[in-house]
């Protein structure tokens, strides 16, 4: 390169399709190489744990769907968890398989939006269209039990809000034990391919050590050759009973991390069926109408039932005074809730651990010295979502 | 755990009904660098993720388990011995100075830009102390409980100026934060119950 070359300094976003959202990336360039990446993030942020102190536990369920709106069931899980560690309570078993099912289906729609995405960013605009079909038939699975494609809010303190539906279970049966179909011809457009394998082997290499030091979690950690899932090391509900394995990656590159992810919907499929194989009948809900609202048909000749929907409903209920910290495997990695309770019916302070906020950190170190057109390739395989990243 | 190091630094118990089981230190704010330092090499110990940073503002706490205005609290996992560790520390509304932990725990960057920027908690030696969460011109530290939920500033798009604007917060109406909590106490009794069940 010519002495007088000087670094050019780019701006990516805030508004570009591979950015994955709002994210302003300043990367300062020598040539096409990448000398310093900087990403500029807080463009969605909302504020969302000042919000949570305003309003009660039940109200600020919500506000966990529009984190990583991709994934919206598993983050409620990890605030429903922290909420019965304060309460001191333990969710029924019939609910307790009814979150990990819907979980992993979670976790496949998140990864049928990330591969795709991420196939999409380095030139694959097939599997977007497909993966699309089948999230669709998958939202049905979420709108069945909670009402809503997305932001289901259907995890609460305590259990689910609704026993699933008549025929769910036959129907998720049915779907999940074709879905490694999809997978195969998922893998068979892009694992062999060789304009994707040009574009993500040894592309952003993270290796064991860095990824630790990095504090990454989740797929990315996975992908680096570090055998750590909190569903195995630290299992939540049930899923110390399940048996399912954890793919392991061996380079750490982006094409390692595209491997983890499909590998672990092979794995998500076998949680569910399992679930749906050995859930047991009872409540889904502590039958406790201190902390749980009534049932509506109990409310129509109850006069208690009523006076605790109204007290729930507008006080809500108070919550022993704690600091506790649960942490959930999100599909993005390790989300955490540091909950901070002075025994009010409104959470005290609320911190949200977000996975994609630690990743997106690790940006600069793993696109150094590559060429610019590697840097959607790494941003895609880092699996980024605004919505938890700003929160 | 070992015992030894966790309590040489440690100044007494964070006096907090801490759940989920995670151990945890109360430690002076001028023996963080040392600790994480200590924490992080101890073979015995071996935590080699930094977790999290957080403040809360104990302001408005009913609870009285910190008579300092903040409370940072650092989480860190082992991978080794799937432990977790929190350190609390206590931070005068005075003196917000502490010593960043970039230089030992590199993802710390991040955590204290934001601590910084949502609590104005000032981490000495920090390479890039920024907002990061906040634009670029905002004043004040809004997680802070003294800060109001709507915010001083809000933004516009100005068609005939044809840029964005910044105005202060008109509210169509008084923002109102009802008080629905009852001065009955019944609920402690049921979660009494719950206990003993146990």
């Amino acid at each position: 390169m010519s002495e007088n070359f000087k670094p050019v300094t780019l701006n990516f976003g805030p508004q570009h399709p591979a950015a994955h959202g709002v994210l302003r990336l300043l990367v300062q360039l020598e040539g096409e190489v990448v000398n310093k990446a900087e990403p500029h993030i807080g463009l969605l942020h909302r504020g969302t744990e000042k919000l949570i102190e305003q309003k009660t536990y039940t109200q600020a369920i919500p506000y966990f769907d529009r984190l990583d709106y991709v994934s919206p069931m598993c983050q409620e899980h990890a605030f429903a968890l922290a909420v019965e560690n304060l309460l001191n309570i333990e969710a029924p078993k019939r609910a307790q398989y009814i979150r990990v099912m819907f979980a992993e289906v979670t976790r496949i729609l998140n990864h049928l939006l990330n591969i795709p995405a991420f196939a999409m960013d380095i030139g694959a605009a097939t599997p977007m269209l497909w993966a699309f079909e089948e999230r669709e038939k998958m939202l049905e699975f979420h709108e069945a039990v909670s009402g809503a494609r997305f932001h289901a809010a259907y995890f609460r303190p305590g259990g689910v809000h609704q026993d699933l539906p008549e025929n769910l279970l036959e129907k998720m049966k049915k779907y999940f034990t074709n879905f490694p179909k999809f997978i195969d011809t998922l893998e068979e457009l892009l694992t062999e391919n060789r304009i994707f394998k040009q574009r993500s082997v040894d592309i952003g290499i993270l290796k064991r050590d860095d990824a630790i030091r990095l504090s990454c979690s989740g797929p990315v950690l996975r992908a680096s050759g570090v055998a750590w899932d909190l569903r195995k090391s630290q299992p939540y509900d049930v899923y110390q009973e399940l048996d399912f394995d954890i793919p392991v990656g061996k380079t750490g590159d982006t094409y390692d991390r595209y491997l983890v992810r499909m590998e672990e919907m092979r794995e998500s499929v076998k949680i569910i069926l399992q679930c749906i194989e050995n859930i047991p009948e009872g409540p889904v809900m502590v039958e406790n109408n201190k902390i749980t609202p009534p049932k509506r048909s109990e409310m129509k000749n109850s006069m208690e039932a009523i006076i605790h929907h109204f007290k729930l409903f507008t006080e809500g209920y108070r919550v022993p005074e704690g600091i506790t910290y649960k942490s959930v495997e999100a599909p993005k990695g390790e989300f955490g809730v540091v909950l901070v309770s002075d025994g009010s019916s409104k959470p005290y302070r609320c911190k949200l651990r977000a996975p994609g906020f630690v990743h997106l950190q690790a940006l600069h170190f793993l696109s150094k010295g590559h060429q610019l057109a590697d840097v959607p390739s790494i941003l895609g395989s880092l699996d980024i979502v605004f919505g938890e990243v700003d929160r | 755990m070992s015992p030894n190091i966790l309590q040489k630094y440690s100044t007494g118990n964070f006096h907090f009904p801490i759940k989920s089981g995670i151990d945890n230190i109360l430690v002076n704010k001028d023996t963080i660098l040392e600790i994480t330092q200590k924490i992080k090499e101890d073979e015995d110990l071996l935590y080699d993720q930094l977790i999290d940073i957080t403040v809360t503002d104990n302001m408005l706490s009913k609870s009285s388990y910190s008579n300092e205005r903040f409370t940072l609290i650092y989480s860190f996992l082992s991978l080794k011995f799937n432990k977790r560790l929190f350190i609390f520390t206590n931070i005068s509304e005075d003196n917000l100075d502490i010593n960043s932990i970039t230089q030992i725990f590199e993802s710390a960057d991040w955590f204290e830009r934001e601590c910084y920027d949502l609590f104005g908690i000032n981490f000495v030696n920090h390479p890039n102390l920024q907002r990061i969460m906040n634009d670029y011109n905002f004043q004040g530290h809004p997680l802070r409980k003294d800060f109001p939920l709507t915010g001083y500033e809000e933004v516009r798009y100005d068609e005939n100026l044809k840029k964005v604007v910044y105005e202060p917060v008109t509210l169509k109406q008084e923002f109102r934060d009802f008080d629905n909590e009852s001065p009955w106490e019944g609920m402690k009794e049921t979660i009494k119950e719950e206990l003993e069940k146990k």
